[in-house]
């Protein structure tokens, strides 16, 4: 039965509105959620030990008030709950925090590993193929459906000249899009659990940062609308509508 | 538009984090499958039955009771918060869990038999089995001491005679819990819906509670088994605790149409654009703004409160009553000056104004009326009961 692994990412809600604080982010305020695209990959995950036996470890890389997005997975019902971590650490790049997932990974001698297709913060879509390329694993990203063999999976990936149906042998990394299944809810009895879990603490050796971060700034300012009024400003509006808004 | 709740003293953070995931849990719920239906379900005069089944797989049916019965043991802050985010989607939804949980499924779990325990609630925290709870009768409403309906003893089964009026979720309810007297003492029965001389007609043309089912209980030579009694109370203590735990699920509720209510004059005064501005940058929408703002704050911590005495079981029933009063006639007013502010637009179904104006007319009635919470206050200040005299 397989070690199966999900990985879930904090972030800010999608809703949540983004403030500077001097030439950082001020996330101090914000709403935090699960990446709503690792609502799917815990799917997937509960899914695939449901067909094929097996436990589920949600796994998600961050300091302790990140455990609330474990306790969230707990509520949903996977096995174990692990936060990969050591006080150290603060903004680790893409390699980083691949080679400390990858660790914790090996030490839970996971065979198949589950995760959203990007994080809705960084939009990177680096996590999935970087783990499978560390792993020296079959690699799929951006699945839309997904089926439980007894050797692998076979998922369906979208293609440009339509969507391609695919076998995967395990032990593989598959990263996932949204809307292939309906992320199942919690229930009161499964928050109560999670509020008993504990969440298992795990440090990993990381390499030295190959990226800086030198400064944060808004995105642009939306340019202010234009206000027409009256029949003989038609032309006007027009033109701006084919000329500039290229809409028409 | 995405919901964003009022907190100015931030009640989050005097939650905890399991609180936190249920409130979350049945906000995420009533934002999805709730908000977009309501309308339709209120224009249909029905109560979804997916609703209740919903409601019992989250598991906030009867939730502070006992884990060896199905349920989950959580605080009566949770409980609230829940109570919360279904009124904010209405206040019929809201009575359904009241009354499943704190109606029909409390009782048995304090005056039941074990074995009445084991038997009921498990299916009832499920939403297999839906309760109601029958206490008011036709002539018989603030002053539910001198009820009618009575039950004779027949030796080998109990004879229920009798009606009751205005009960929530009767006609659809697989369990009653019955408060009749037997030999001149008001008891706890439960009756089922099969059982041989009950019937529960349905009461229609509410212009309020429209998608809540509201019925008559009938009993004619009602005839049920002997074990179906209430063994461990007698008297008004009865239905007046279960009354307690209702009212306390109905001060936070209210919060939640208090809340929907708030957000939506908010938005609308935002982008309500008289004479070149919105109209939320005008003074005298600011102050109704202002002032419920100031209200529902205001609701929050004495729920809040009233919650954690819950929990630590150093609560009063004049401090439900306080909270129940105030906090359904704060919504109450917050609905109408919402409907001001939404001008004419406000009376339509696009917003939910209306619908939780006209519910909470309801809400401020049952469960204990206003002016008898009123009452129950004023004999706690002055030591005096006003409630009957002879004249």
């Amino acid at each position: 039965m397989p070690e199966i692994a999900v990985l879930v990412k904090r972030v800010p809600d999608t809703n949540a509105k983004i403030a500077l604080s001097g030439d950082r982010v001020d996330l101090s305020a914000v709403k935090w959620v699960m990446s709503p695209y690792d609502e799917f990959a815990l799917e997937a995950a509960m899914m695939h030990k449901e067909s094929k036996g097996g436990t589920v470890t949600a796994i998600t890389l961050g300091a302790p008030d990140c455990d609330k997005v474990l306790k969230d997975a707990k509520a949903i019902g996977v096995d174990r709950i692990v936060r990969v971590w050591d006080d150290s650490w603060s903004d680790l790049d893409s390699n980083q925090v691949q080679s400390a997932l990858v660790s914790t990974l090996k030490e839970l001698s996971t065979e198949v590993v589950y995760c959203g297709k990007s994080a809705a913060d960084t939009g990177a879509s680096s996590t999935g193929p970087g783990v499978a390329e560390r792993m020296g694993w079959a690699s799929v990203s951006n699945i839309i459906g997904i089926e439980f063999e007894d050797a692998g999976v076979e998922v369906l990936i979208p293609r440009s000249v339509g969507n391609a149906r695919t076998g995967v042998s395990l032990p593989a990394v598959i990263s996932c899009d949204k809307g292939f299944c309906k992320p199942r809810k919690p229930n009161v009895k499964g928050i109560m659990m999670a509020k008993r879990a504990q969440v298992e603490v795990m440090g990993a050796n990381i390499p030295t940062p190959s990226i800086n971060i030198l400064s944060h700034t808004p995105p642009p300012q939306k340019a202010p609308g234009q206000k027409f009024e009256g029949a003989e400003n038609v032309p006007t509006v027009v033109a701006a509508l084919r000329n500039d808004a290229n809409v028409i | 538009m995405v919901y964003e709740a009022l907190d100015f003293y931030d009640i989050e953070s005097e939650c905890t984090e399991e609180e936190i995931m249920v409130r979350d849990m049945v906000r995420d719920w009533v934002d999805e499958e709730i908000i977009p239906n309501i309308e339709a379900a209120c224009r249909e005069g029905r109560f979804p039955e997916e609703w209740g089944k919903a409601l019992g797989e989250m598991g906030v049916l009867g939730m502070t009771i006992d884990e060896k019965y199905g349920c989950s043991g959580m605080s009566y802050v949770a409980y609230g918060l829940v109570c919360q985010e279904l009124e904010r989607g209405d206040s019929g939804l809201r009575s359904f869990a009241s009354v499943q949980g704190s109606l029909a499924m409390f009782p048995i779990s304090v005056f039941g038999s074990e074995e009445q325990k084991m038997h009921y609630l498990p299916k009832m925290a499920s939403g297999e089995w839906i309760g109601c709870f029958g206490l008011t009768e036709p002539d018989y409403g603030s002053n539910p001491g001198d009820m009618i309906t009575k039950a004779s003893d027949q030796g080998d089964h109990y004879l229920l005679n009798g009606a009751k009026m205005w009960i929530t979720n009767g006609t659809v309810a697989d369990v009653a819990i019955v408060w009749a007297k037997l030999d001149g003492v008001i008891r706890g029965f439960i009756v089922e819906k099969n059982d041989p001389g009950f019937s529960a007609p349905e009461m229609t043309g509410k212009h309020s509670l429209k998608a809540s089912v509201t019925s008559e209980l009938v009993f004619q030579d009602c005839k049920i088994p002997k074990d179906r009694m209430l063994p461990n109370v007698k008297g008004l203590k009865g239905p007046f605790s279960c009354l307690n735990n209702a009212r306390f699920g109905i001060s936070w509720g209210a919060i939640g149409s208090a809340q929907a209510c708030f957000h939506s004059a908010k938005e609308y005064a935002l982008s309500r654009i008289q004479f070149d501005h919105p109209i939320a940058s005008y003074q005298l929408v600011q102050n109704k703004l202002s002032w419920m703002l100031r209200e529902i704050t205001k609701g929050q911590l004495l729920a809040l409160n009233l919650g954690r005495k819950k929990d630590e079981g150093t609560w009063t029933p004049e401090q439900i009553s306080l909270a129940k009063m105030n906090n359904v006639d704060m919504a109450l007013e917050i609905a109408r000056m919402a409907r001001d502010i939404h001008g004419a637009n406000g009376i339509l179904d696009e917003y939910p104004i209306m619908r939780h104006m006209a519910n909470l007319e309801s809400v401020k009635t049952y469960e204990g009326t206003h002016d008898i919470h009123n009452l129950i206050i004023g004999r706690w200040i002055t030591g005096i009961q006003s409630f009957t005299r002879t004249l």
